[in-house]
């Protein structure tokens, strides 16, 4: 009857209603204020109240601190999170629950589409960003490239935590609060710890992609202790491919009770 | 003949809150009504039957197959929540139109499919609103053109007439009805006891938990008219009202109201009562202002029922 795949039409549909709801017009503007933050700068150093040169460096500490170690967790945990948690909390997941399609179809659909729309979110913000503070270095291909490492490096890492919170929102109803407890608490201080146990967490592995900042015996970054590249990709990968096989497992076994009136 | 639904000592329950408990059923083609007080555990059997609960023991089969973490039965089955739950940000048409392509229409087929549910709800001309800016009757219109738009052999409803205005509540009945006449089985729940004597004479009687009584209507009718009933009545004259009603052998007490407005009635043949009744209502000066039956619930017809 249909060659439609139920996972492409469930894609399309919630990519369109997430690009119209609310909440991710609030995270655009929460995107954009790294950006405002860049032409502020920028405004500042024409003016001469900061050295010239000053807004290179800005890029590279507002990539590592605003968007990777906050925008993009905080990002990935809502989104991701909302796959299984929205449909419990708006009570609309008998909809998708009780058509003749297999429950993994509905919860890949789901996640494509809020990885998409976060990934749409980064990417915005970080062209404006790049755009206010290479104005003068387009004809660079250095700067180009600079902006593809942030930008493949960001969308690594929101395939993982997207795919981490979207498992956890499976499991437990009420994610937000420990997916918080996980991107300020453990995520922000065992990346710090000296040896492997840094390697336990997912910003470890992203941080070892990306260039250091400058200034970079600085108490925040003195100790990271960088994994080699390929390995950080095959394991920002594996990890995003366990966490997206555990909310499945989970999602596909689990039963949802969406009203306590039974 | 296969039955289209059995439920063998299927049993449910939340943590320590029963929700159903020792049923055992066979459900065949046509209307059958489920009907019980809020609570009784209507809803938790038909979230059983559509797949979305899993028995806690026994078993609930849809076609000969199980219903749990079967979704290929959904093309045979049609489920309507009674949950008021909707993606408030899609259009109702999108919205049928997803469930439409989930059920495996394509392209114009889809399409069709979707807008001959919308309309045979009445939401063909709003189909292209935000469900957000949908009442509360549009939105239970929409959840049941959701249900109905794969037409299937099956159409489990719960409830489907909370909160749908008086002229689309009889026209929802005769859509039931019309799919009971097609040879579909459709099982439809409700606490109210004349929605269901409205669209089906096979009932079954659900009480915390358990199957109460299953069968025809008719007979369970005339167990809940040998209820005693209270009948509370106001006007000017509820005196003069009492003198006439008192002489009937149907009235077994009459209570006045402190304000001098109005009486109870009590009765053990309810529609000898509310003939009468009806008769002195509308004679001229009778000044009936409100008939009103405090015990006219199904809560209370089950107490009575089982002997409270």
């Amino acid at each position: 009857m249909s060659s439609e795949s139920p996972l492409r039409v469930i894609f399309a549909a919630f990519l369109r209603s997430g690009l119209r709801a609310r909440r991710t017009r609030l995270f655009i503007l929460l995107g954009l204020v790294p950006a405002l933050l860049m032409i502020a700068v920028r405004l500042l150093e024409g003016s001469g109240a900061v050295e010239t040169g000053a807004s290179g460096q800005f890029f590279s500490h507002l990539m590592l601190s605003l968007y990777f170690q906050l925008l993009i967790p905080v990002l990935a945990l809502f989104f991701g999170s909302g796959v299984v948690n929205e449909e419990l909390d708006n009570k609309t997941l008998v909809y998708l629950t009780s058509v003749p399609v297999r429950r993994r179809d509905v919860l890949l659909g789901k996640y494509l589409a809020a990885f998409l729309l976060a990934a749409l979110l980064v990417a915005a913000g970080f062209l404006l960003s790049f755009l206010a503070s290479a104005l003068e270095r387009l004809g660079d291909a250095g700067a180009w490239a600079e902006l593809g490492l942030f930008l493949g490096t960001a969308l690594l890492a929101l395939l993982c935590y997207s795919a981490l919170f979207t498992a956890l929102g499976a499991f437990m109803k009420k994610s937000i609060l420990l997916g918080l407890f996980f991107v300020f608490g453990w995520e922000s201080v065992v990346q710090y710890f000296p040896g492997v146990t840094q390697k336990f967490t997912i910003v470890h592995w992203i941080k070892s992609l990306l260039p250091l900042p400058p200034g970079q015996n600085s108490f925040l970054v003195f100790q990271l202790q960088p994994s080699p590249p390929m390995q950080s990709v095959l394991t920002l990968l594996v990890l995003g491919a366990l966490f997206l096989a555990l909310a499945v497992f989970i999602f596909e076994r689990k039963e949802y009770i969406l009203s306590d009136n039974a | 003949m296969n039955p289209v639904l059995r439920a063998e000592k299927l049993c449910k329950w939340y943590g320590n809150i029963l929700g159903i408990s020792d049923i055992t059923l066979e459900v065949g083609p046509g209307i059958t009504g489920l009907l019980g007080p809020n609570g009784a555990g209507k809803s938790t059997f038909l979230k059983i039957a559509a797949g979305q609960l899993k028995p806690k023991l026994g078993s609930l089969a849809l076609f000969g197959e199980p219903s749990w973490r079967n979704p290929g039965m959904f093309r045979r089955v049609g489920f309507c929540p009674e949950n008021d739950s909707a993606y408030g940000e899609m259009s109702g048409a999108d919205f049928v139109l997803l469930l439409a392509r989930l059920h495996g229409f394509a392209g114009a087929r889809a399409r069709e499919a979707a807008g001959k549910a919308l309309a045979t709800v009445g939401l063909l001309e709003s189909g292209g609103r935000a469900v957000k800016s949908y009442s509360f009757g549009m939105r239970q219109r929409l959840r049941l053109a959701a249900s109905i738009v794969h037409e299937p052999e099956l159409l489990l409803l719960d409830e489907p007439l909370r909160g749908v205005d008086p002229l689309w509540r009889i026209r929802i009945m005769e859509l039931i009805k019309e799919y009971g006449r097609q040879g579909r089985a459709v099982i439809v729940s409700s606490h109210i006891l004349p929605e269901i004597e409205a669209m089906t004479s096979e009932i079954v009687l659900i009480h915390q938990g358990k199957i109460f009584a299953k069968g025809d209507i008719h007979r369970i009718r005339g167990l809940i008219d040998r209820h005693p009933h209270q009948v509370s009545v106001r006007g000017p004259r509820p005196r003069q009202l009492a003198a006439r009603l008192i002489d009937g052998d149907f009235v077994s007490g009459v209570e006045f109201a402190a304000d001098g407005r109005g009486l109870t009635v009590r009765t053990g043949q309810r529609d000898r009562f509310f003939a009468e009744l009806m008769r002195l209502a509308a004679e001229p000066g009778a000044g009936v202002e409100e008939i009103t039956a405090p015990d006219d619930n199904l809560q209370a017809v089950f107490d009575y029922l089982i002997g409270k």
